[in-house]
C-alpha cells in the first residue's frame, strides 16, 4: 500500500492550509477526524455485510446438514462428496460455461461490429435508441417473447420453412444443441445491446485527429480499427465483457422460463440446478452445498479478473 | 467534416446493410410482440402462424377483469422506488468517503462493495429466503425492497464514486476555507456538482430492479407481493395454457416508462453500465 500513503501525504500537504482555518474555527478532535470516513461508509458496508454475511454463513451451515422441512440431520461433508459425484451439477456447470460461453463471444462480435459501423453515422443518436430496446423489456417478458417464436407461436419454424432450410416444423427442445440455441438467441438479443452502448460511446470518445493522421497516412478503415481502435479500447472491452459475463453465468430467467432444463438437463444452468434441488425437490442442505461450491467458484474469478479488470478500466 | 463521416466503413452501402438489418432483429420482434397485445388468444397458439392480427381487445379486458394488475403495478412502483431511495442514502456517504477520504482500508472496502455485484443471485437464494422466512417478512413487498436495494447498492455507489472523482477538489477546499463542514460540503457541493451522476444511478438500478425476476420469484410465494416481472410468469393459467396477449400487454406497460427514462439519460449510459470504469 505504498501509493495510498504517498497519496496520504500528498493530500494533506495540499489540505493544510485550509485545514489550519477550518480546525482553527472549530476544533475537532482527531480520533473523531479519523473516524469520519468510516462512518460515511460504514451503513452501506454493514448493510451489503448483512446481506451477503449472512447467507454465506448460512449456506456453509446449512450445507453440512440434511434438510427435510423443520428437520435438519448432521451430514457433515455428505452434501459435498455427494454433489462432486453428481452428475448434473457437472452438466450444470458445464452447460453454464458452453451457453454462456457462446452467447457472450457472439454478443461481443456483433456489438463490436454495430458500434465500429456507426459511431460516425450522423444518425448515431437515433441508433442507439434502437439498438438499445431489447434490453430494456423486462427479462421475463423476452423469455416469453422468444418461448412464442419458438415454440408456441412455431413462427421461427415457419419462417425457416418459407425460405426452404427445413422441410417440417422443428421440435427445438428436443435436441440438446436446438434447445441451447434458442436460450443463446434470447441472451444474444436481449443483451447485445449493453455491450453495444459501452463501445459505441467508447468509440465516439477516442481521439479523431489519431484516427485522421492515420488515413491521411493512407491507412485503410479496417487498419485502423485493427491497429488504433482495437488497443485503444481493450481496457473498456475488457471491463464490458467481463461483467457481461458474470451476469451470464447466473443465467435463470430464460430457462425457467423458456426451457426448464430440457431436454434431458441439456440446458440447465447452476442457478437453475440451485433452484431446482432447493426449491422443487426441498433438498435445502444439497442446494446449499452446491451454492457454497459455486461461491468459491464466483470468489476466486472476482479477486482475479475483475480487480484487474477495473483498475485497467480506470486508466 | 465529409472525411471524418467517412470513418467506420468506408463503403456506405456496407455500412447501411449492416445497421439496417441490425435495426430490424432489434425492432421487428418487439413490433410482433406489441400486435400479440392485441389479439383474440385463439389467434396466438395455432399450428400455423397467422402474421396479420385480427385486432381485439380481449387482453385488455382480461387484465382489467381476472387480474389484479393494479396490485402488481403499486408493488413494483413500492419496491423499486422505496430500494431507489434506501440506496442513495447510503450510497452516497459511501461514495463520498471512498472518492474523498484517504483511510485505512479504502481500496480493500471499495472493493468489497463492488463484490457483492459478482455474486450470483442463485448462490444467495437459498439462505436469503431463510433470512426472511425467519424475520418473517416473506410473501412482502418491504422484502422485495430492502433485497433490490442490497442488490443495486454497489453499482450505486460506484457509478456516484466515479463522478465525486471527476469534481475539482479546489471547489471544496474554497468552501473549506469559507468555514465549511464535511457534512456541509457534501450537502451544498459534491451533490449538486454531481447530480447527473445521482439521477443515472437512481434510473439504472430501478431497471434492474423493476426486471428482477429470481428473487422476487422466491420471496413474493402468494400474488399479494408479486411485480409486473414475476406476475408474467403467472400468466400461464393453468388448463389454459400461457396467456401470451396478456403478457405482451403487460410487458409494454413495464416498457414505456423504462424507455422514457432511458432516452433521458442516454448521454451517460455508458458510463452508468460499466460502473463508472468508463468514462464520457
Amino acid at each position: 500500500m505504498a501509493h495510498l500513503s504517498e497519496k496520504l501525504e500528498k493530500g494533506a500537504a495540499k489540505a493544510a492550509p485550509a485545514a489550519a482555518v477550518y480546525s482553527a474555527r472549530r476544533p475537532r478532535s482527531a480520533t473523531a477526524k479519523k473516524m469520519f470516513p468510516y462512518l460515511l461508509v460504514g451503513p452501506a458496508v454493514l448493510y451489503l455485510l448483512a446481506i451477503t454475511l449472512y447467507p454465506g454463513l448460512f449456506a456453509m451451515y446449512q450445507s453440512l446438514f440434511v434438510v427435510k422441512f423443520v428437520n435438519w440431520s448432521w451430514a457433515g461433508l455428505g452434501n459435498y462428496t455427494r454433489i462432486v459425484q453428481d452428475r448434473e451439477f457437472w452438466v450444470a456447470l458445464g452447460n453454464t460455461a458452453i451457453i454462456g460461453g457462446l452467447s457472450l463471444s457472439l454478443q461481443t462480435i456483433i456489438a463490436m461490429t454495430v458500434a465500429f459501423f456507426c459511431y460516425r453515422d450522423p444518425f448515431v443518436r437515433g441508433w442507439r435508441i434502437v439498438f438499445l430496446m431489447p434490453m430494456l423489456f423486462m427479462p421475463s417478458a423476452v423469455a416469453f417473447i422468444w418461448k412464442l417464436a419458438f415454440n408456441d407461436g412455431r413462427v421461427i419454424s415457419d419462417l425457416l420453412m418459407s425460405l426452404g432450410l427445413v422441410s417440417n416444423n422443428v421440435d427445438w427442445l428436443s435436441s440438446v444443441w436446438l434447445a441451447r440455441l434458442t436460450l443463446i438467441v434470447a441472451d444474444v438479443w436481449q443483451w447485445t445491446p449493453f455491450l453495444f452502448i459501452i463501445f459505441v460511446g467508447a468509440l465516439q470518445g477516442q481521439d479523431e485527429e489519431i484516427e485522421e493522421a492515420a488515413r491521411l497516412d493512407g491507412a485503410s478503415w479496417s487498419s485502423i480499427f485493427w491497429n488504433i481502435s482495437l488497443p485503444m479500447m481493450r481496457p473498456i472491452i475488457v471491463v464490458a465483457v467481463t461483467l457481461r459475463g458474470i451476469d451470464i453465468t447466473t443465467m435463470f430467467t430464460n430457462v425457467y422460463i423458456m426451457t426448464q432444463g430440457t431436454p434431458g438437463g441439456a440446458t440447465e444452468t447452476m442457478s437453475y440446478f440451485i433452484y431446482r434441488q432447493g426449491f422443487r425437490m426441498f433438498n435445502f442442505g444439497y442446494a446449499s452445498a452446491a451454492s457454497v461450491l459455486m461461491l468459491l467458484i464466483t470468489i476466486v474469478i472476482a479477486q482475479t479478473i475483475v480487480k484487474r479488470a477495473f483498475k485497467s478500466g480506470k486508466s | 467534416m465529409a472525411s471524418v463521416r467517412k470513418s467506420g466503413g468506408d463503403n456506405l452501402f456496407v455500412r447501411y446493410i449492416i445497421l439496417v438489418s441490425w435495426a430490424l432483429v432489434c425492432v421487428v420482434p418487439i413490433l410482433w410482440f406489441l400486435t400479440i397485445g392485441f389479439r383474440p388468444r385463439t389467434e396466438i397458439i395455432v399450428p400455423e402462424p397467422i402474421y396479420w392480427p385480427t385486432w381485439s381487445l380481449d387482453a385488455w379486458r382480461l387484465l382489467v377483469s381476472d387480474w389484479p394488475i393494479a396490485l402488481y403495478l403499486r408493488n413494483s412502483i413500492v419496491a423499486v422506488a422505496g430500494s431507489v431511495v434506501i440506496d442513495l442514502v447510503l450510497a452516497i456517504p459511501a461514495a463520498f468517503a471512498l472518492a474523498r477520504y484517504d483511510f485505512k482500508g479504502r481500496e480493500d472496502i471499495g472493493f468489497y462493495i463492488l463484490s457483492t455485484r459478482m455474486m450470483a443471485p442463485a448462490i444467495v437464494a437459498v439462505p436469503i429466503f431463510f433470512l426472511f422466512r425467519n424475520i418473517g417478512l416473506l410473501d412482502s413487498v418491504w422484502a422485495l425492497m430492502l433485497i433490490y436495494a442490497a442488490i443495486n447498492l454497489s453499482l450505486v455507489t460506484w457509478i456516484i464514486r466515479s463522478y465525486m472523482l471527476d469534481i475539482p477538489k479546489e471547489l471544496e477546499d474554497a468552501a473549506r476555507t469559507d468555514g465549511a463542514g464535511d457534512l456541509t460540503i457534501l450537502w451544498e457541493i459534491m451533490i449538486p456538482a454531481c447530480l447527473p451522476g445521482i439521477i443515472t444511478a437512481a434510473v439504472i438500478a430501478a431497471i434492474f430492479a423493476i426486471n428482477e425476476f429470481l428473487f422476487t420469484l422466491l420471496i413474493a410465494s402468494t400474488s399479494k407481493a408479486y411485480t409486473m416481472s414475476v406476475a408474467l410468469a403467472n400468466f400461464t393459467g393453468g388448463s389454459d395454457g400461457v396467456i401470451y396477449n396478456a403478457i405482451a400487454l403487460v410487458s409494454f406497460i413495464a416498457f414505456a416508462p423504462i424507455l422514457i427514462l432511458v432516452i433521458l439519460i442516454q448521454k451517460h449510459l455508458s458510463r452508468g453500465l460499466t460502473m463508472g470504469a468508463v468514462k464520457g
